[in-house]
C-alpha cells in the first residue's frame, strides 16, 4: 500500500495522513462496537507495513508532518502478555500517535534504552500478572536514576494494574481500558 | 466411604469426533512438533532435546521432535497415578476414568452485599480454605487458591503464602505455580511438612516455553514430585481461530511439555492442560464463559483417551459477575461436559468472575453442582435388585405404592443427591419461612462451617517447618529487591495477630 502511494505520485505527507484517517475510523468503529479486533489489528498491520515506505519518501523530498507525540510501549520483563499491549499501541496509533513498540517481557534496562534511543513523549508499560507488576516500579526507579524520568510521562495499564498501584509508583497516568488508555494519552499532552 | 477421591465415570465418554478425526488431529499435531517446532528457552534442555534425536537450532531456540520419540513419551506416561495428601485417604487418583474437581483461583474476593471485588485480608483466605476444606466435592487446591494473595503479602510471596495457608487449614492434595522461582520455597516446604504437590510448567501460546517454565519442570522431576503442563490459549489470539486448529496448538505444547518432562525423569506422572479459550473480539479478554471451551475440552479429551494420558480440562470460570443464572449456566456446561467426556480434572469451586474473583459462598453453590454431576456420573446400576420386578409385582396397580417397601427405604438414599443449597421447599413453606434464595442457603451453610470446621492440624514440627521455609524466602526476595523495605515494614505489621497466622 505504501509502495503503491509512492508510485502514484501521492503526496506521502497526505497519504500519511490518509492512513491515520483509516486507522481512526477503525478505531472508533472498534469503540463503538461495530468492528472487532481481528479488524484493528488487520489495520494497524497494513499501517506498520505502510508507514516506513511513506516516511521515507517523506523525508526524501524533505515535507513536513505532525505527529500527536510519540510513545514508547512495551509489556515489562517475566510478562509475555501481548494483546493488550497491541490493542493500545494500535488505539494510539489511531489517536495520531508515532508509536515505537519495543515489544514483551521487556527489561527496565530495556525500557530505559528504549526511552534514550526514541526521545519519546510518552512511556506506556503493561503487566497483566500481579507478580509482574512491580516490574514497572523497578522501569521508574531504572529512568530516575538515569536522569530521565522527568523527560517523559509515564502511563500504566494491564489486568494487574489499578489506580492505587499507578500512584504508588508515581506514574502519571491509568486506565484498565485500551480505548481509555489512547485517551489518556491525549490528556497526558496536554490535548 | 470410597477408597479414592474424585468422581469415577460408570459409562463410556461422549465421543464428539469420530476415531478418523481424533487421528487427523495426532497427525496435525506430529507435524506441527516436527516441521514448525516449539520455541525452548532453555540451554540445558536444548541440550537434552537434542541428545534425543530431536533437531535444535540454537539460534532461535527451536525444538522440532521426531515423532517416534513424541509416541514413545505418550507410552511412558503414566495414564493414572495417585496423588497423595496429607491425609492420605481417601486417596486423590489422577486419570482414568475418574473426575476430579479442584478449587478455581480468583484474584480478589467479592462483598457478598454488593458483589463488588476488594483485596482479601488474612482472616478471609484462611477461613476460605477451611471452608473448601470441609467441602467434600472439592477434591484438591488449584494453585494460588482460594486468593492470589492477600492484604499484607507482597506479591512475590503471594503463590508461597498461598501454599502455607492451604498446607495449614486442608488435609486435601495441593498443586503450585512458579514465579521468581517461588517453586524452590514450595519444594522444600513440601518436603519440610513430609506431603507432595503437584508442579506446574506453563506454556506461552503459541509453542512458547520459556526459561523459569522450565526450570520449574526441571526442579519437579528432580523432586519426583508429579507435574501438569498448562497451555493457556486464546483462540483467534494466540491459537487460531478454529476448534480443530486449537486443538492442534493445544495439544503440541502439552505433548512436548510431556516429552521434556519424560526426558528428563521417565515415567514422570504428568497432568496435561486443555486451556483454551475463545477470544472475546470486542475486548481481547478470553470469553471464558463460551460454550466453544465445552467442545473443545471434550474434542481434547478424546484424544488424550487415545494417548492414555490424563487430561484437565482447566477451569469452569464464568464471565458473569455475580452468582446468578449466567454464572451457574457457564459453569454447568463446563462441568457436566468434562463429567460426561472424559475430563480428568477440573478447577471448579468458588470462582466468580474468570479468575478475577472468588468467593466462599459461590464455592458452596458449586458444591451441590459438583455433587449432581457426580451423581449422573456414577451411572444407572442394573441389577435384579434395581429392576425390582418382584417388587412392582408385589405393589401392582394403584391404589399400591412404594413409600412403605424396604426397598425404598433402602435405594432412595442410594439413588439420590441431596443438594445442601438448592431451595427445594414447596411455595407455602417458602412463602412462610423467609422466602430464602439459594445463595441464603449457602450463606448459612457457610457460616455453620465456619463455626464447627476444624481441620486436623499440623504437627509443632510441621507448622515451624512452614514458617522457616517462609522466612527463608521473605530472606531471598527481600535481598533480591522484590520486597522493599517498606513493603516488609507492612507486612511484618501484617503478622503481628496474636492469631497468627490464622488473622
Amino acid at each position: 500500500m505504501g509502495a503503491q502511494a509512492v508510485e502514484a505520485g501521492l503526496d506521502p505527507a497526505d497519504a500519511l495522513a490518509a492512513m491515520t484517517d483509516a486507522i481512526r475510523v477503525i478505531g472508533e468503529g472498534f469503540r463503538v462496537g461495530d468492528l472487532f479486533l481481528p479488524d484493528l489489528v488487520g489495520g494497524a498491520d497494513a499501517l506498520t507495513a505502510a508507514t516506513p515506505i511513506i516516511e521515507e519518501e517523506i523525508q526524501r523530498i524533505g515535507a513536513k508532518t505532525e505527529t500527536m507525540g510519540v510513545v514508547v510501549i512495551g509489556t515489562v520483563y517475566g510478562d509475555i502478555h501481548t494483546i493488550g499491549k497491541t490493542m493500545v499501541a494500535t488505539l494510539l496509533q489511531a489517536e495520531g500517535f508515532t508509536v515505537h513498540d519495543i515489544g514483551i517481557n521487556v527489561t527496565a534496562d530495556e525500557f530505559v534504552a528504549g526511552v534514550r534511543k526514541h526521545k519519546p513523549d510518552i512511556l506506556a508499560m503493561s503487566a497483566l500478572m500481579t507478580m509482574t507488576a512491580p516490574e514497572q516500579r523497578k522501569v521508574v526507579e531504572s529512568l530516575q536514576a538515569e536522569g530521565l524520568r522527568d523527560s517523559v510521562k509515564i502511563m500504566v495499564g494491564g489486568g494487574a494494574i489499578t489506580q492505587e498501584f499507578a500512584d504508588s509508583i508515581g506514574a502519571d497516568g491509568y486506565n484498565p481500558t485500551a480505548p481509555g488508555a489512547a485517551k489518556l494519552a491525549r490528556t497526558l499532552m496536554g490535548r | 466411604m470410597s477408597m479414592t477421591r474424585g468422581f469415577a465415570r460408570q459409562f463410556p465418554p461422549l465421543k464428539v469426533l469420530t476415531d478418523e478425526q481424533v487421528e487427523e488431529i495426532h497427525r496435525g499435531t506430529l507435524q506441527v512438533l516436527w516441521s514448525t517446532g516449539v520455541y525452548i528457552e532453555h540451554e540445558r534442555a536444548l541440550k537434552l532435546f537434542e541428545k534425543n534425536g530431536c533437531k535444535v537450532d540454537y539460534d532461535h531456540k527451536r525444538v522440532r521432535m521426531p515423532p517416534a520419540l513424541v509416541e514413545e513419551c505418550i507410552r511412558q506416561a503414566p495414564g493414572c497415578f495417585p496423588a497423595p495428601a496429607r491425609d492420605p485417604q481417601p486417596t486423590l487418583m489422577v486419570g482414568g476414568t475418574n473426575l476430579c474437581l479442584a478449587v478455581a483461583p480468583g484474584h480478589k474476593t467479592v462483598d457478598p452485599e454488593t458483589w463488588e471485588p476488594r483485596e482479601a485480608t488474612r482472616k478471609e483466605n484462611y477461613d476460605a480454605v477451611r471452608i473448601l476444606d470441609a467441602l467434600p466435592t472439592v477434591h484438591f487446591f488449584s494453585p494460588y487458591t482460594p486468593y492470589f494473595g492477600f492484604r499484607g503479602v507482597p506479591s512475590c510471596m503471594a503463590m508461597l503464602e498461598s501454599l502455607a495457608a492451604r498446607i495449614r487449614n486442608s488435609t486435601k492434595f495441593h498443586c503450585v505455580g512458579f514465579s521468581n522461582d517461588s517453586e524452590m520455597f514450595a519444594i522444600e516446604m513440601a518436603q519440610a511438612v513430609g506431603i507432595e504437590i503437584l508442579g506446574t510448567c506453563a506454556w506461552a501460546p503459541p509453542l512458547a516455553l520459556y526459561h523459569d517454565a522450565v526450570e520449574s519442570t526441571y526442579r519437579f522431576a528432580e523432586a519426583g514430585f508429579c507435574l501438569r503442563v498448562i497451555t493457556g490459549q486464546v483462540m483467534g489470539g494466540t491459537a487460531p481461530a478454529s476448534i480443530a486448529g486449537a486443538i492442534v496448538t493445544n495439544n503440541a505444547e502439552a505433548l512436548s511439555g510431556l516429552v521434556l518432562a519424560q526426558l528428563i525423569r521417565p515415567g514422570m506422572r504428568v497432568l496435561a492442560k486443555d486451556f483454551t479459550a475463545p477470544m472475546n473480539m470486542n475486548s481481547g479478554a478470553p470469553a471464558f464463559g463460551g460454550i466453544e471451551i465445552a467442545l473443545h475440552n471434550a474434542a481434547c479429551n478424546q484424544v488424550f483417551q487415545r494417548y492414555g494420558v490424563p487430561l484437565d480440562n482447566t477451569t469452569a470460570y464464568p464471565n458473569s459477575k455475580i452468582p446468578d443464572y449466567q454464572c451457574a449456566s457457564e459453569k454447568a456446561f463446563r462441568v457436566f461436559t468434562a463429567g460426561l467426556s472424559g475430563g480428568n480434572t477440573l478447577l471448579f469451586h468458588g470462582s466468580v468472575h474468570g479468575e478475577l474473583t472468588h468467593h466462599p459462598i459461590q464455592a458452596i453453590l458449586d458444591d451441590d453442582m459438583a455433587g449432581m454431576v457426580g451423581r449422573f456420573m456414577q451411572g444407572v446400576t442394573v441389577n435384579e435388585e434395581t429392576l425390582a420386578l418382584d417388587l412392582i409385582e408385589q405393589v401392582g396397580p394403584v391404589p399400591g405404592h412404594f413409600l412403605n417397601a424396604a426397598h425404598t427405604r433402602k435405594w432412595w438414599k442410594l439413588e439420590q443427591f441431596l443438594p445442601q443449597s438448592a431451595d427445594r421447599l414447596t411455595y407455602p413453606e417458602w412463602l412462610s419461612s423467609g422466602k430464602h434464595s439459594c445463595i441464603d442457603n449457602a450463606r448459612q451453610r457457610m457460616e455453620a462451617i465456619l463455626s464447627s470446621h476444624k481441620p486436623q492440624p499440623l504437627t509443632p514440627s510441621q507448622e515451624e517447618s512452614i514458617e522457616r521455609v517462609l522466612e527463608k524466602a521473605r530472606a531471598h526476595y527481600l535481598k533480591q529487591g522484590l520486597i522493599t523495605s517498606d513493603e516488609m515494614g507492612q507486612y511484618r505489621e501484617s503478622m503481628k495477630s496474636p492469631d497468627y497466622p490464622y488473622e
